[in-house]
């Protein structure tokens, strides 16, 4: 058993292997991921909205043990990741780290997100850190006017910057 | 039967919480990988992860120190709550697993668990031990059980 715990650093040979056959069969991972975290999410952020993704991160903080920050408000749900448990045991490893493993997370989320109709900004900041910043609007115009404001904005599939 | 371990460090020493849910992601990893790459392919990614990210593990057996192998057994299987048993002896570690609590979750999770979900011990094992004086063998008993074996290569 490759254990829950080293799961990331499986995770980062896996996205190596693939960054090698090109930027497609990245991206067809990051989607089957996606389906995959489905399960947890789809039905959830579609009957609870902006509330059912704040539940979804905030059981995410605690089982994952991740240092991070959940503001929820009316229109808009903000994530601010202070530590990344996933990037930080991909950097604490006898393997090297994939250089872009930070996009994954934006590869699997944004597809759910457009498919339940909310809007969502991702600020990687800096992939060498372990810490991003997530944004999700109800409002498209809002979500626009944030994407400016990003250091180092992610895109996904069907989201190409 | 000896199973006190020395009191060296393991180079992954997790604590906190435990995510079942990647066990998850792991067994799509696998259909994924397989479907699209061969069943080759996936077994090199495993490979790799015993030998670079395990590399701290094989130095370890690499000197003679099966020990460490052990407590890295120990230490993940009890944070996941599996059932298991475990000898050690100065050339020989078996470990019995009666409930593997990573295959109960996937199949929990999805229903029915990849018949590759378990090549991850098999193979990643095997890499760990590729090169050095030892060998591990992993047996499949049945569903979420098997038996994981590490010897002096005969």
């Amino acid at each position: 058993m490759i254990p829950s715990d080293h799961f990331t650093r499986f995770y980062n040979e896996v996205f190596k292997f693939l960054e090698k056959q090109g930027e497609e069969d990245l991206e067809n991972y990051w989607l089957e991921i996606s389906k995959n975290q489905e399960k947890h999410t789809l039905k959830l952020f579609k009957e609870k909205g902006l509330a059912g993704m704040y539940e979804y991160w905030d059981h995410i903080r605690i089982e994952e043990n991740c240092d991070l920050d959940l503001k929820l408000e009316p229109n808009k749900l903000e994530l601010k990741m202070n530590v990344c448990p996933s990037l930080s045991k991909v950097q604490d490893n006898d393997a090297e780290p994939m250089k872009r493993y930070c996009d994954h997370c934006a590869g699997w989320i944004g597809p759910i997100i457009d498919k339940v109709g909310y809007h969502l900004v991702y600020d990687v900041i800096d992939r060498k850190k372990p810490q991003c910043v997530l944004k999700i609007f109800k409002d498209k115009e809002e979500s626009l006017k944030e994407e400016k404001n990003a250091k180092l904005l992610m895109g996904w599939p069907g989201k190409e910057l | 039967m000896n199973n006190t371990l020395s009191e060296k460090t393991l180079r992954y020493n997790d604590k906190g919480n435990v995510h079942m849910d990647f066990h998850g992601a792991t067994n799509t990893t696998i259909e994924f990988i397989i479907k699209k790459y061969g069943v080759n392919i996936m077994n090199d990614i495993f490979k790799k992860v015993g030998n670079n990210v395990y590399a701290d593990i094989k130095k370890h057996i690499q000197s003679g120190n099966i020990e460490m192998l052990a407590k890295h057994w120990k230490h993940f299987f009890d944070r996941e709550g599996a059932d298991y048993s475990i000898s050690i002896e100065k050339d020989e570690i078996i470990l019995t697993v009666k409930r593997c609590t990573a295959y109960e979750h996937v199949k929990k999770l999805v229903g029915a668990v990849s018949p590759n979900f378990c090549d991850q011990t098999i193979k990643t094992n095997e890499a760990i031990a590729e090169g050095t004086p030892y060998e591990i063998t992993t047996e499949i008993l049945g569903e979420a059980s098997c038996k994981q074996i590490i010897r002096k290569r005969l």
